[in-house]
């Protein structure tokens, strides 16, 4: 069997008392379109800031193509891109200047990097707003221009925090269609959500975490076991439903 | 609803305090400093008892801590986290109660009651007798309470217009004029008058408008009572409760339209069509590129520039037109210089969570050396004229426009060491930064006061120690001829000064090669 793309090992990390990532182990192969899905707070994107370099973790390994991230990170970082949940972005650049920053950043050649600029802002759709400033622009535009700046360096393996969060249906397609295209290369995804549909419906490797720890992996199909993914989350997690009777008031207008 | 806010405000500041050890140590610094205040501004004021000219100081003093209120919540501190009428919209709060009860937020904390008992210096330097003693306490709480309502009016009405992107930018640009005219106040108005060069009669023409301010209505009010017109000072006491009234009424106005008030977007226009400069140039010249267009288009860092120009002006004056002028312009080209590292100490926190697309692609020594390299050569190209240009101006100013001669290459010492520094601080103290609601500049994240003082007092005395040896080279080579001692002093300034920013970047990237993913969550902590 051929090396994972993604191959983590026992990574943990704890803030003050609090244990974030309980020691989580996942391996995700090469061509892959894999999610990571759990509830809020259950560590996902502290994982994905582990994976990609940003955050140090108290323990484990994390392995990109073979390079270990932390023992090796200049070659596990030019094989990787990262959209983060929350788009970090330099605002007061235009989306042309910020996508060519990002590819100089990455050691591209600067005629290569303003091609490849103009390319990508025409697939995501903005190609009219390129000299806008990224201040300026909604959820959906920084999404697709942080989504471009993760793939301007072509790299083998894209993270993705909540990429689709807050964003409107169009662009959301425009997403969609651009991860499925770049999986089909051979190129490998792991993205996080919470929104079941969608993993459901593009993902065909799923992990779910809850609290700090891996609770599920494999193919889509096995993790779904004949149920919806939804429901299979819902009986690995717990609904967390509690005695609803204390509300009796809710729902009357009398007070 | 005062009771709940104030224990809101309570609250918020008792869980900053818990965040974290360098939190706490930040409280510490912070409340030492308003204990400073508390003390020093009590004994300054009293010391004035006897003083033919006690009345007017004391107007001074009161209309200084005014513009304090109106500018720290602004510029610097961002003192209070139920500043924003916004995060109250919500609720459904009655304008008046929420009014008194953000007041009393307003009042609670270690740096308004030091406020109060720096004031209250005036019971014992102006006040004599029973009635004047009683006259002072009472102008003393009407004028804190003028400048809380002052501080909450003013901030309310900025945040309609900091909502949008193009308000945020305007708020930045009234900063500049506000902190040129805060710092005539704080510093020029003082050393002028400690100096002897406000003279009574100078003085007069200045308390003739500036007695019937808010804050000179208190101080007279105090001296009436005391001198037997009690009426006249009970008459002015009144005439400043209702501009409180007043400005407490408009305020209330505008907290009721900011609670509903509609989110306004902005629509910008096309800002970057050219290509990315200096992008030929590797890492280093993209770095370089990215960081000329920001001082430029980034409304605080053109605040910044304009902050060192208003600096060197002002540090000037006392001098400038004395024969000890050539002293004003040292003392200028260092505070330039320092000035330049001291706000431009906290680059990663600065930068904000953008940073972190930055940490994605760079990592290791030499990468980071070009990062730093790269941000050193932005700067230098802006710092280097406009300093020079600065000294150029004040030694015009002084009247000997050939002492500019030799006080550029104090100019480019002072600015090499002053980014040096700003690269070191950046690595060994950084700390987050965050935009309030009310305060169009970034502020220091809560707790992390001690850090900024340290990286502000840092720079300035870095830099006071590093242009030493080039101020004793400017003043032993006096007997050298001008055409030699100058391209001389020139040539070896320059290079001292790149030394210097060199050397600098070199031992911050190395920290931050090392520190990278500590200095990243820094940066992401920012919320700018």
């Amino acid at each position: 069997m051929s090396e994972p793309a993604i191959a983590v090992l026992g990574l943990r990390k704890s803030f003050g008392n609090k244990q974030a990532v309980a020691g989580i182990d996942l391996s995700i192969a090469a061509g892959s379109l894999a999610g990571l899905v759990g509830p809020n707070g259950a560590g996902k994107t502290t994982s994905l800031s582990m994976m990609t370099g940003l955050l140090r973790p108290d323990g484990g390994q994390v392995l990109i193509n073979g390079h270990d991230v932390w023992a090796d990170p200049a070659a596990a970082k030019a094989i990787i891109g990262v959209v983060p949940a929350e788009a970090r972005l330099f605002e007061r650049l235009s989306g042309k200047e910020l996508l060519e920053y990002s590819g100089r950043l990455r050691g591209m050649p600067a005629p290569e990097a303003r091609t490849r600029a103009a390319q990508l802002l025409d697939v995501l759709d903005l190609a009219e707003d390129a000299k806008r400033l990224v201040a300026d622009y909604s959820t959906g535009m920084r999404k697709k221009v942080a989504l471009g700046c993760a793939l301007i360096h072509n790299p083998a393996v894209l993270f993705l925090d909540e990429p689709l969060e807050g964003v409107d249906p169009v662009s959301a397609d425009v997403i969609r269609r651009l991860l499925t295209r770049y999986v089909s290369s051979g190129s490998t995804v792991l993205f996080s959500s919470h929104v079941m549909e969608l993993v459901e419906q593009i993902c065909d490797h799923v992990s779910i975490i809850d609290k700090g720890k891996i609770v599920a992996t494999g193919t889509t199909e096995e993790v779904r076991g004949g149920k919806t993914l939804q429901q299979a989350f819902i009986d690995l997690v717990g609904s967390r439903a509690h005695d609803e009777e204390v509300l009796s008031w809710l729902g009357s207008s009398s007070s | 609803m005062a009771r709940l806010l104030v224990q809101l405000k309570l609250r918020l500041l008792t869980n900053a305090l818990r965040s974290s050890s360098r939190a706490r140590v930040g409280f510490i610094v912070s409340t030492f400093f308003a204990l400073v205040l508390a003390v020093g501004g009590f004994l300054l004021l009293a010391m004035l008892r006897g003083n033919a000219a006690s009345v007017d100081l004391s107007a001074t003093v009161f209309t200084v801590f005014a513009f304090g209120w109106l500018i720290l919540p602004l510029l610097a501190f961002g003192l209070d986290g139920t500043l924003d009428p916004a995060t109250l919209a919500l609720y459904p709060l009655r304008t008046r109660p929420l009014a008194v009860g953000l007041l009393a937020a307003s009042v609670t904390g270690a740096w308004p009651v030091a406020n109060v008992i720096a004031l209250l210096g005036v019971t014992v330097g102006l006040a004599h007798g029973a009635l004047g003693v009683l006259v002072a306490v009472v102008a003393v709480l009407l004028q804190v309470l003028f400048c809380v309502v002052l501080a909450r009016f003013i901030t309310t009405g900025l945040a309609g217009l900091l909502r949008s992107r193009r308000g945020r930018d305007l708020g930045v640009f009234l900063v500049i004029p506000i902190f040129a005219l805060y710092e005539t106040f704080a510093q020029v108005v003082p050393r002028l008058a400690a100096e002897g060069k406000i003279t009574a009669t100078a003085f007069d023409g200045v308390d003739k408008w500036l007695r019937w301010l808010p804050p000179g209505l208190a101080a007279h009010a105090i001296q009436d009572a005391s001198t037997g017109h009690a009426g006249t000072g009970l008459l002015r006491l009144g005439l400043l409760a209702a501009i409180v009234v007043v400005l407490g009424a408009l305020w209330i106005r505008s907290l009721s339209h900011a609670l509903v008030a509609v989110d306004t977007s902005t629509q910008g226009s096309a800002a970057g069509g050219r290509a990315l400069p200096f992008t030929h140039a590797g890492i280093r010249g993209t770095v370089a590129g990215r960081y000329l267009i920001y001082q430029r288009r980034d409304p605080p860092s053109i605040m910044r520039w304009c902050m060192v120009a208003i600096l060197m002006i002002v540090t000037t004056v006392s001098t400038i037109r004395t024969p000890h002028y050539h002293i004003g312009l040292f003392i200028s080209a260092v505070i330039g210089g320092g000035m330049v590292g001291a706000l431009n100490a906290n680059a990663i926190g600065l930068t904000g969570p953008a940073f972190g697309l930055e940490a994605t692609a760079l990592t290791g020594v030499r990468e980071m050396r070009a990062y730093f390299a790269g941000r050193l050569i932005a700067l230098a190209a802006i710092g280097v004229p406009l300093l020079l240009a600065m000294s150029l101006i004040l030694a015009i100013g002084a009247g000997h426009p050939a002492s500019w001669l030799w006080i550029a290459p104090v100019d480019l010492g002072a600015l090499g060491a002053g980014l040096a520094l700003s690269s070191l601080f950046t690595v060994a103290v950084p700390y987050p930064m965050q935009r309030r609601v009310g305060s169009p500049v970034p502020t220091t994240g809560d707790g992390y006061g001690g850090q900024a003082f340290g990286s502000v007092f840092g720079s300035l005395a870095g830099v006071a120690i590093a242009t030493i040896p080039l101020i004793l080279v400017v003043n032993f080579t006096y007997s050298l001829s001008a055409s030699v001692r100058i391209p001389l002093l020139v040539v070896c300034a320059a290079a001292y000064g790149v030394l210097l920013g060199w050397a600098g970047a070199r031992a911050a990237a190395a920290t931050a090669a090392r520190t990278l993913p500590e200095l990243t969550q820094i940066a992401l902590a920012s919320k700018l």
